[in-house]
């Protein structure tokens, strides 16, 4: 039996595999502060035997909230003399320009937790001023010794280069004083920019006992019931690690939800033989949206959390506040809005009948006629379809619209949100949404795909089954991943690609050991990307690469690719006045992932049969005579004209016109855009 | 023609999306340290009449020329006489531009053959020539500040990649490598606006995309026009001093005069000192830009966004030859400094009139330092630095510590970016100014020290800079924070740099920068004990200084 859970903020989902088909689906509230009842209530209520589990993933905000409320472990840095407060000025702008009364992001450490030791490393390596480690041992240990600090971080100028100094520091620390998690910025993240490196090892030695004694607890657990599987847990960069291996890297432990998504979307629609993905996974607050290329999510180089840099790789997720409780507000110019705010679980929308007063996104749907008041989540839930026309009634009124118009208005702008944070990860960094489907999941996703697909150019629409469980299947659907990077600069000549090439299968034999370290071997896909940039820039442009380049590395391929990617990304590579210029690496990034041999989901068990009917909706503008019906009609029908409400039990599929909808021999519905129309 | 209320959401958002994304890019494809780490460059789609519509919030200072340059360039040359494969180039600091470090580069947007609006941005650029490398502070007129571009068109086709313009300009700068990358990363940002307003035409229709740049405009300037109805009418008066470093005996005054009358704001800056004859001036484009971003700030905070609208409720008027709007031809390299006390002047008198909106004086001042090396071969290398410094206090929480200053938002080099790229000088230290703020209910923000190590005799080293004399003044009933100082230590002795002109360094020499931390707000007996002992607890104040002033 293989398990994945999921603990979201509000519900934890669990998701169970027998080696027959048998899927056991589980959905139960989460404790709040304690995320590992959750998912043991979860497993209860999906009464499985633990003794039975050979393989358990888990995804968890452990982490992340840790940081968001401030409640990581105490934790002091040690970092180059005259540079300690590096946390506290960070890079000196402000988030936002106009803001007089600014308050910047707060540094998980204080400065009273900071230790400056005498020592300098330059640019090149090179040992400027000498680490006297006796002394500076003394020092640290004594300062160490004052509080009662369960973490260390220790971030050296330019010890990207030469982690000499941060290594014996952390070796006198570890020997005096075992039960302190060190964190080393040279083995966190090797990339020079030293605030950006210094807050990741902070970030990271902050979580790191944290993470370190939910595993325990969750292992001991686990361990009385009897389980004797695999134990493993997400990371924000798409891949699962060992439970062993994520406590000495616990920064890849922030933000793996939205990645578990993005995994179990990929895994999903791989049978419906779709690769070029836009992922969209639309919740009650937020959207995340992800670009997936020949089945391989784009990885961005760094991250923010509250303010914070997080310089690790991770999904390239875009993340937008709509979502189903998104509250719908005039602002004082008059201009429609659509969140970020959100009335969450609780209250919740209007329709909910728990309280809300606010107009929110689910709302706008009921009144559009797009949600049906009695066949929300299956029936389970009964909305209330006069308590959403009170809330829009305001906003209709100082708007001079009927509330069936603002509805509809609502919709399209949290429709045009969506547009914009796919843009801000295909058309800005070069690609052309076109090439690519669109893949909704989430609870409010498949409602809103059909449109925001149109405003993208997108003709076809894979809607994976399972649709509202999808994250907890990424669980079981990530492949073990680790990633390494390197900072290195070296000019474009000659004797670079045999350089390059003994850099990347240096990272790769490095990689090699650390999976066999967290006891995986077998087949393993290395990806590499080379950070380069004309001499002179500091930002590097992305070359990626594969095991198969490695063999024919040369100067005018690489030049060639290079100003590929410069020209997609900043319209920028293929003026004269770049022609002559000098190109130089910057850094490299190696990963190593063991795919995880899990098919897709087989096809959902036949819903109860229901009534097909039509109803009035009013959608973009006009009044339209839609069709409602089920999944299971559809399967039967074959190809069907929208407008269509395709009902399951966990979300609604809205199909608008000029669209057709059918499913796939793997269970996915297919919508596809009739060009003509 | 009666535009959609969701087309008119989605088309001004991504409007406002282009122009971030253009923003994004300059900066990532540039070359030098002051666009590329520092972020000192700004872009914007405008309209066809050269009205702001989107920008790219990222120095407030550059936001508000945007207009002023180009209708200078449309005066000469009128939109339907453009051509799409044409540019416009402005860097003229008495034809609406601001110093002539930041040019300003603009090209049409032409859809079936009319020129629907333009794509802009403008970067500070490391050298463009003059008197020194990088910064002459001593100049006296604009002439010997760098290379004067007037409002001109060129061919991108003809006159850039080799062209005359390209070639012209090469010849007059001392860093073309960079200098020109930044052009070029100028042209390419240009480029991606184009694009992303052409594609919103074809999918829109032209007609609905500039009715849509109009409600924009429209749109901000309800915002403001709203927010202003909200003050008292009155007559509110602020005036702040900039230091006296041409040694005239008395401050460089800065007189505000503020009417608020129903909707609408008129500043009138009459009674403020006379132009100076170093690079302090500050041309009237710049003052109306560090006016416009002290209203925005108090008024609307960053929910609305900055574009023509903001400018239309504001009158602003300065007389002829004074410090804020001189005599051509004026040196106003330093213009930030005068425009920073037009801005502490302006927000003393909002702080009249909204209490709650303003905040206190803090290190409200640009300081740049440059440092610049010729090597044996001729080659010059410019390294330019500008400071952040501590915010003031407001009504409800302590300033920010160690941040860019209000009219600007620069980021700073990191230690590993400088130690990568120059090896004549080394940063040694760079951490919080501790104990250099006001105190108060809230205490001001902490200001910086950075610390420069020469390693190469013959470092020319300037910097500009205020507030080394008059320090930041608290409010209602907060103290004052500290001024700036920059020092040479050499050989053990300690000797404060001199302003007014550069110095050449040696081998073993460090420049000590300081900067000042904000001004307080409110009486210090009404500090939260714990707020109080947090500060000492963390070293920002020390515990002498607290028994005194909180007791």
């Amino acid at each position: 039996m293989r398990v994945g859970i999921e603990v979201g903020g509000t519900f934890t989902d669990l998701i169970a595999l027998d080696d027959g088909d048998k899927v056991i689906v589980a959905k139960v509230p989460s404790v709040p502060g304690r995320p590992d009842d959750g998912a043991f209530a979860a497993l209860a209520a999906a009464r499985i035997a633990i003794d039975q589990i050979t393989d358990l993933v888990h995804g968890s905000t452990i982490a992340t909230n840790a940081v968001l409320e401030r409640k990581g472990a105490l934790t002091a840095l040690i970092t180059t003399e005259g540079f300690g407060d590096i946390l506290l000025i960070q890079r000196q702008d402000r988030e936002r320009v106009f803001q007089l009364a600014y308050r910047k992001p707060d540094a998980v450490i204080e400065r009273r937790d900071v230790i400056e030791v005498g020592e300098r490393i330059l640019a090149n390596g090179a040992v400027e001023t000498a680490l006297d480690i006796e002394r500076s041992a003394a020092q640290i240990l004594d300062a160490l010794r004052k509080r009662p600090y369960e973490a260390v971080a220790i971030c050296l100028l330019n010890a990207y280069a030469n982690p000499a100094h941060e290594q014996a520091i952390a070796q006198r620390i570890r020997d005096a004083l075992p039960t302190l998690h060190v964190s080393c910025s040279h083995e966190i993240s090797r990339e020079f920019r030293e605030y950006e490196r210094a807050s990741t090892t902070a970030l990271s030695a902050y979580v790191q006992p944290i993470i370190d004694r939910y595993l325990s607890r969750f292992e001991e657990r686990l361990a009385r019931e009897g389980f004797r599987g695999r134990f493993s847990f997400m990371q924000s960069n798409g891949g699962r690690l060992s439970a062993k291996a994520i406590r000495n890297n616990s920064i890849t432990a922030l933000f793996s939800g939205p990645a578990a998504g993005v995994a179990g979307a990929i895994r999903q629609v791989a049978p419906s033989g779709y690769s070029n993905l836009i992922t969209f996974d639309m919740g009650g607050t937020s959207t995340d949206v992800c670009l997936v290329t020949q089945g391989q999510p784009v990885v961005a180089p760094e991250t923010r959390i509250d303010g914070l840099p997080i310089r690790t790789p991770v999904l390239d997720i875009a993340t937008v506040g709509a979502g189903g409780g998104s509250i719908v507000w005039q602002d004082s110019g008059g201009m429609l809005r659509v969140g970020p705010q959100s009335a969450g679980a609780s209250p919740g929308p209007a329709c909910y009948g728990r309280g809300g007063q606010a107009p929110t996104l689910t709302d706008a749907h009921l009144i559009r006629g797009t949600i049906r008041a009695d066949a929300f989540l299956g029936g389970r839930m009964k909305l209330d379809e006069t308590a959403a026309r009170r809330a829009f009634e305001p906003l209709a009124s100082a708007l001079g619209l009927s509330v069936q118009e603002v509805a509809d208005s609502t919709v399209r702008l949290a429709d045009a949100n969506v547009v914009r944070a796919i843009q801000l990860i295909s058309t800005e960094l070069g690609r052309d949404p076109r090439d690519y489907v669109l893949v909704p999941f989430g609870g409010a996703g498949p409602l809103q795909a059909g449109r925001i697909a149109e405003d993208l150019g997108i003709d076809r629409i894979v809607v994976p089954q399972n649709a509202g469980v999808l994250s907890a299947f990424g669980l079981l659907a990530a492949d073990y991943t680790v990633y390494e990077t390197a900072t290195r600069r070296i000019p474009l000549t000659e004797s670079t690609p045999g350089e390059v090439r003994d850099t990347l299968k240096r990272m790769r034999d490095s990689l090699r050991k650390r999976l066999q370290e967290a006891g995986l071997c077998g087949v393993t896909r290395h990806a590499y990307v080379l950070q380069m940039r004309y001499v002179g820039q500091a930002f590097e442009v992305e070359v990626p690469l594969d095991d198969d380049d490695l063999s024919h590395l040369s100067v005018s391929w690489l030049a060639e690719r290079f100003a590929e990617a410069n020209q997609r990304l900043y319209m920028h590579g293929g003026g004269a006045g770049l022609a002559g210029r000098n190109i130089e690496f910057v850094g490299f990034r190696a990963s190593a992932a063991v795919p995880e041999n899990c098919g897709a989901l087989p096809p959902s068990e036949v819903e109860a049969p229901r009534e097909t009917t039509t109803r009035m909706i009013r959608e973009n503008r006009s009044m339209r005579e839609c069709t409602v019906l089920t999944r299971t009609v559809i399967r039967s029908r074959g190809d069907s004209a929208g407008p269509l409400l395709v009902e399951d039990d966990l979300a609604t599929v809205f199909v608008p016109s000029g669209w057709y909808a059918s499913e796939d021999s793997a269970g996915n519905l297919i919508l596809q855009r009739d060009k003509t129309s | 023609m009666k535009l959609d209320p969701v087309d008119y959401a989605v088309i001004s958002q991504a409007l406002l999306a282009a122009a971030r994304e253009m923003g994004t890019k300059l900066v990532r494809s540039a070359f030098s340290n002051i666009v590329r780490e520092a972020r000192d460059a700004s872009c914007a789609i405008l309209d066809a009449a050269g009205n702001i519509v989107a920008q790219a919030e990222m120095v407030p200072m550059q936001l508000g020329s945007m207009n002023t340059t180009l209708r200078a360039c449309l005066d000469l040359y009128p939109a339907h006489t453009l051509c799409a494969d044409d540019f416009l180039v402005n860097n003229h600091p008495f034809q609406g531009g601001q110093h002539l470090q930041d040019v300003f580069i603009f090209r049409p947007v032409v859809i079936d053959g009319r020129v629907i609006a333009f794509s802009g941005s403008t970067a500070h650029h490391l050298d463009l020539g003059g008197g020194s490398a990088g910064l002459n502070v001593a100049a006296t007129d604009v002439y010997q500040e760098g290379l004067i571009l007037p409002p001109m068109k060129f061919s991108l086709s003809r006159d850039w990649n080799g062209g005359i313009f390209e070639r012209l300009v090469a010849a007059n700068i001392r860093v073309p490598d960079q200098t020109l990358g930044d052009f070029n990363a100028q042209f390419a940002s240009v480029a991606i606006g184009i694009e992303r307003v052409g594609q919103l035409c074809r999918k829109y229709g032209t007609q609905a995309v500039e009715a849509a740049m109009a409600e924009f405009i429209d749109y901000s300037e309800r915002r403001l026009r709203e927010a202003i109805r909200a003050i008292p009418d009155g007559i509110y008066h602020g005036s702040d001093a900039g230091d006296d470093i041409e040694r005239k005996g008395e401050p460089l005054w800065i007189h505000a005069k503020l009417t608020v009358s129903g909707d609408t704001i008129e500043i009138d800056f009459e009674g403020t000192c006379d132009q100076v004859a170093r690079n302090i001036n500050s041309p009237i484009a710049s003052t109306q830009s560090a006016v416009m971003s002290c209203i925005k700030g108090a008024l609307l905070g960053d929910d609305v966004p900055f574009n023509e609208g903001s400018f239309r409720p504001v009158t602003v008027k300065v007389p002829f030859g004074s410090i804020l709007n001189p005599r051509p031809p004026a040196p106003v390299r330093a213009r930030m400094l005068p425009c920073y006390r037009a801005w502490g002047a302006v927000m003393k008198a909002l702080a009249k009139a909204l209490p709650e909106r303003a905040i206190a004086p803090g290190f409200d001042n640009t300081l740049v330092t440059c440092l610049a090396y010729q090597s044996s071969s001729g080659r010059y290398r410019v390294c330019l630095e500008t400071f952040g410094g501590g915010f003031g206090a407001s009504v409800g929480q302590d300033g920010a510590d160690a941040v860019a200053a209000p009219l600007s938002n620069t980021t700073n080099s990191p230690v590993e970016a400088i130690d990568m790229n120059f090896d004549y000088f080394r940063i040694v230290e760079y951490g919080l100014n501790a104990e250099s703020c006001g105190l108060g209910k809230y205490r001001g923000g902490l200001g910086i020290r950075r610390t420069y190590l020469i390693l190469q005799d013959g470092v020319d080293f300037s910097l500009y800079g205020d507030r080394f004399e008059i320090a930041p003044d608290g409010l209602a009933g907060g103290s004052g924070g500290t001024t700036c100082r920059a020092e040479l230590i050499r050989d053990g002795q300690a000797i404060e740099v001199d302003l007014k002109q550069g110095k050449r360094l040696m081998k073993g020499d460090r420049v000590v920068i300081r900067t000042s931390g904000g001004a307080g707000f409110g009486n210090p007996r009404d500090r939260n004990s714990d707020l109080i002992e947090r500060d000492i607890d963390q070293g920002y104040i020390k515990a002498a200084v607290a028994a005194v002033t909180y007791r």
